[in-house]
């Protein structure tokens, strides 16, 4: 199995230990990704803003980077879900209907490709798990309040399994934090209000180590408790998970 | 103003905004509980969906068979291709009855339409008598909200209106006694009516009736008092049959406010004895938002409100920060429809989070259709100018990776080297008026992969 | 062209190929009288068995001993109405007796077509509201209440409780416009 790793710029800029618990990770687990290092975005920045063409090279360009892959893997629902919904609008060769399929969200790979249900390790703390919209709505990796009452999901069930850690139980289970990508900025009151919200539900509830699949919201929430300097450790799933495997 | 513009204005009363957030919230798990306790609701929102969807592809056929069976029960059908010549038919029936005296419930339409100034600039007192109608009418506001008109208003606010206008105590502020107070001065004008402006929910195609839903019974009073109804309808209300109303009647008030159904489902049907009845359907915009093959789902709207109590922008930036009619997801992807360089900011107003499409009970893809709209705004020259041109900038760094490795080192040493008090300026980076920016690392993962894997 | 013609061309130019118009199935549901009683209680109805139908006048009396203008069908009334009668008639009625045709479990709403109203305006106008409903008429939803019905005459109304309002930050308030109270008299 040919697998690659996909880093949003984000996180191959500020948060390289994110990429290289994923890559430890992956490598527990029986998987060497490969790291192809012309690989830039998948052009989400731009469609979100309303320009879609703009983006099409950067789609090209995303395809033609891993179309020799069987897999995909991103620590970052959003991204994967811009691929796999967005990359609509450029011709789709089998190249790139390929690369849309095969793009896939690092839990739902280890999950569903790889069939790994449960993490041995142990994480003694109080766990609160973000779950970032893309990847609960839009690639259905979590249950939707507005659909049932059942809270379950993939990154719950992985992080239940490991030993010792607790999760916490929000007031609002899957309330959107307000990165929203452009949106930080160009709505940036409603954001950081959005974001401020969010942290006092898990603060309320006693997390301590905020968490999630989605670097991007956890970057924004992260911004938020350094600005508010609460005992808050913000940390990618990944890095809990990774850590926790002896 | 920009919605974002309007949004600041809102939020600067925290303890206002955390207020408005919380009181829908609590409307949407009123939603929640309602919803989850009927085992077969997923299967009726893709019923009512596919209703509509079957309804809007025939919508020549159902329009000109309602016509015909509504004139068949003594209705007369009137037709609006916009909003001035629904609000000149509607003043041609009041004054060809002589009357000077109308009262209206609840209708977005004439919201839509701008009847009332119409009325009262020629000489006709138009009373709203749907509670929160009544109390933004004297405000002279405009509704902030499509179920709950007046949720932007706080109980002392609606104290000082009836204190004002309707000579209330000073400084009353009980819901129950606000109440009791506006059901008193509303009874006189019910009793005093002659022409009853309503709204319509549904219009049954088969039968030629139409359907009002309200809570306060103000619709059903100021009709059956008055000699003379007007029904105001959008063409998009159509459903082809009476046993659709099953389906729909189910779902619009779980949706919008967790109440197993409205207290008065009404069919109007046939006028009573002596009595006249109108329907006037109308365009104004619509046919045009059917030829968009992108945005017709959009005409599926039952305006249950769920989408707005659901969505974490509106509650935090209230109604009227979209300055437009319907405010919310919805309104943000019908408004551009109707000017779209006016409401050029709404379908940027969302994180595209896709609560509102998962609430929605018939199956609007609202915010695949903010995600479109924001392409078509982009197409047509509607962004502003700053972010056209980053965008494009950074098109041509994301497709050539040497341009952008560089350039994210570039940028992550400077936020390692620049002063925090530069690099958080609040006039430049819009980021930092709340947030830090991530502390930069001294490798990024490319370059510690580079030195590390072989 | 008028107005009509113009629309229509429109939508005839603008509509999308034709999709189907589904089945919509029973989906069954519980029409028990106790889910009936439950949910109208839960939305501020009050329902009252009565035992003995030849008792009805009594017990509703008994239940609104201060009504004196009572119009009713069902049972004997203080004041006549009719589609004729003048609006300040009806404007003082305390108590409207009505026959209700059927109940609807989910949701605790009742049928009250405009044949049963003595004046349309009646079930809103007065200031009380009572139904007469037989017990054995219970459907579970709407769907079964709309497969009921079969037509809807000229007028009529699922009429679930007593008129409310939550428009003045989110507070249930009973008796907007409409009856103040609502009473179901099962027989």
């Amino acid at each position: 199995m040919k697998v690659a790793l996909f880093l949003p710029c984000y996180i191959d800029q500020f948060y390289p230990q994110v990429g290289i618990a994923t890559l430890q990770l992956l490598a527990k687990l029986g998987v060497r990704a490969d790291f192809p290092q012309q690989q830039t975005c998948c052009g989400q920045p731009m469609a979100n803003s309303g320009c879609e063409t703009d983006a099409i090279p950067v789609y090209r360009h995303f395809v033609d980077t891993f179309r020799d892959y069987d897999y995909v893997v991103a620590p970052a629902g959003s991204c994967v879900y811009h691929v796999r919904k967005h990359f609509d609008i450029i011709e789709q060769t089998p190249q790139v209907q390929h690369v849309r399929t095969s793009t896939r969200e690092l839990f739902d790979f280890i999950i569903n490709v790889l069939g790994v249900t449960e993490i041995p390790g142990s994480f003694p703390h109080k766990v609160g798990l973000h779950l970032s919209c893309h990847g609960q709505r839009g690639l259905h990796q979590a249950n939707e309040s507005e659909m049932t009452p059942v809270r379950d999901g993939q990154l719950r069930r992985l992080l239940s399994s490991v030993q010792g850690l607790e999760l916490t139980e929000l007031d609002r289970n899957d309330e959107c934090c307000g990165f929203g990508g452009t949106f930080c900025v160009s709505e940036a009151g409603i954001s950081a209000r959005m974001g401020q919200d969010r942290v006092q539900d898990h603060v309320r509830n006693g997390t301590r180590v905020l968490t999630g699949g989605d670097m991007s919201c956890l970057m924004h929430l992260e911004g938020i408790v350094r600005r508010q300097q609460l005992p808050v450790k913000v940390l990618h799933a990944v890095e809990i998970l990774n850590g926790a495997v002896v | 103003m920009s919605h974002s513009q309007k949004s600041d204005l809102f939020l600067l009363d925290q303890e206002r905004t955390t207020w408005h957030d919380e009181t829908l919230w609590f409307v949407r798990q009123k939603r929640d509980k309602a919803v989850y306790a009927v085992p077969e609701f997923q299967e009726l929102r893709q019923l009512a969906s596919d209703i509509k969807d079957h309804t809007l592809s025939r919508l020549h056929f159902y329009l000109q068979q309602f016509e015909e069976n509504a004139r068949r029960n003594g209705v007369h059908v009137h037709w609006a291709a916009d909003a001035d010549e629904h609000n000149r038919i509607v003043l041609d029936i009041i004054r060809s009855q002589g009357a000077t005296r109308v009262v209206k419930s609840k209708s977005m339409l004439t919201e839509e339409c701008h009847l009332n100034p119409h009325l009262i600039q020629h000489g006709v007192e138009v009373i709203d008598t749907d509670l929160g109608e009544r109390i933004i009418q004297l405000r002279d506001e405009a509704p902030s909200h499509v179920v709950l008109p007046a949720i932007h208003l706080k109980k002392e606010d609606v104290g000082e209106t009836f204190w004002q206008h309707l000579g209330t105590e000073k400084g009353l502020t009980d819901p129950q006694q606000l109440t009791e107070a506006a059901r008193q001065h509303l009874r006189e004008k019910f009793l005093a009516g002659e022409v009853a402006i309503s709204g319509v929910n549904f219009a049954v195609a088969e039968t030629g009736s139409v359907v009002v839903c309200t809570n306060e019974g103000n619709a059903d009073l100021g009709v059956n008092l008055a000699r003379v109804h007007i029904a105001c309808m959008g063409m998009e209300k159509l459903i082809p049959r009476l046993s659709d109303l099953g389906v729909f009647t189910r779902l619009l008030t779980r949706s919008a406010t967790g109440q197993p159904v409205t207290t008065y489902t009404s069919h109007f049907t046939r006028p009573a004895e002596g009595k006249e009845m109108h329907v006037v359907i109308v365009d104004n915009g619509r046919t045009k938002q059917l030829g968009r093959p992108d945005f017709r789902a959009s005409l599926k709207c039952i305006r249950c409100g769920a989408c707005m109590n659901t969505c974490p922008v509106y509650r935090r930036s209230g109604g009227h920060s979209y300055d437009f009619t319907i405010p919310g997801p919805i309104g943000a992807i019908l408004s551009p429809n109707i000017d779209m360089k006016r409401h050029a900011s709404l379908p940027f107003a969302s994180t595209l989070c896709g609560s509102c499409t998962d609430v929605c009970p018939v199956k609007i893809d609202i915010h695949t259709q903010l995600y479109k709209w924001r392409q078509v705004l982009g197409q047509a020259g509607e962004l502003p100018a700053s972010k056209k041109w980053s965008m494009k900038l950074l098109s041509r760094v994301l497709a050539r990776p040497g341009i952008f490795g560089a350039g994210g080192k570039m940028a992550r040493h400077g936020l390692r080297f620049l002063p925090h008090g530069l690099t958080h300026a609040p006039g430049y980076n819009p980021w930092a008026i709340a947030r830090e920016l991530p502390a930069p690392p001294k490798q990024s993962f490319r370059e510690w992969h580079a030195q590390t894997v072989k | 062209m008028t107005s009509r013609e113009k629309i229509l061309a429109a939508v005839r130019a603008n509509q999308p190929y034709e999709t189907p118009l589904p089945d919509v199935p029973d989906f069954g549901g519980d029409s028990s009288l106790d889910r009936f009683t439950a949910v109208l209680q839960g939305i501020g109805g009050q329902v009252v068995e009565v035992a003995d139908a030849a008792r009805l006048d009594e017990v509703v009396r008994h239940l609104y001993p201060t009504a004196r203008t009572v119009a009713a069908e069902v049972i004997s009334a203080t004041v006549a109405v009719t589609p004729e009668t003048p609006i300040e008639t009806l404007a003082a009625v305390d108590l409207a007796v009505l026959r209700g045709e059927f109940g609807v479990a989910e949701n605790g709403a009742v049928w009250l077509p405009g044949a049963n109203m003595l004046h349309r305006a009646l079930p809103v106008v007065s200031q009380h509201l009572a139904l007469v409903l037989r017990r054995a008429d219970i459907v579970a939803t709407m769907h079964q209440a709309y497969a009921r019905l079969g037509s809807v005459d000229s007028y009529g109304i699922f009429l679930a409780g007593p008129s409310k309002t939550a428009d003045i930050e989110q507070s249930l308030v009973i008796g907007a416009h409409g009856a103040r109270s609502l009473t179901v008299f099962l027989v």
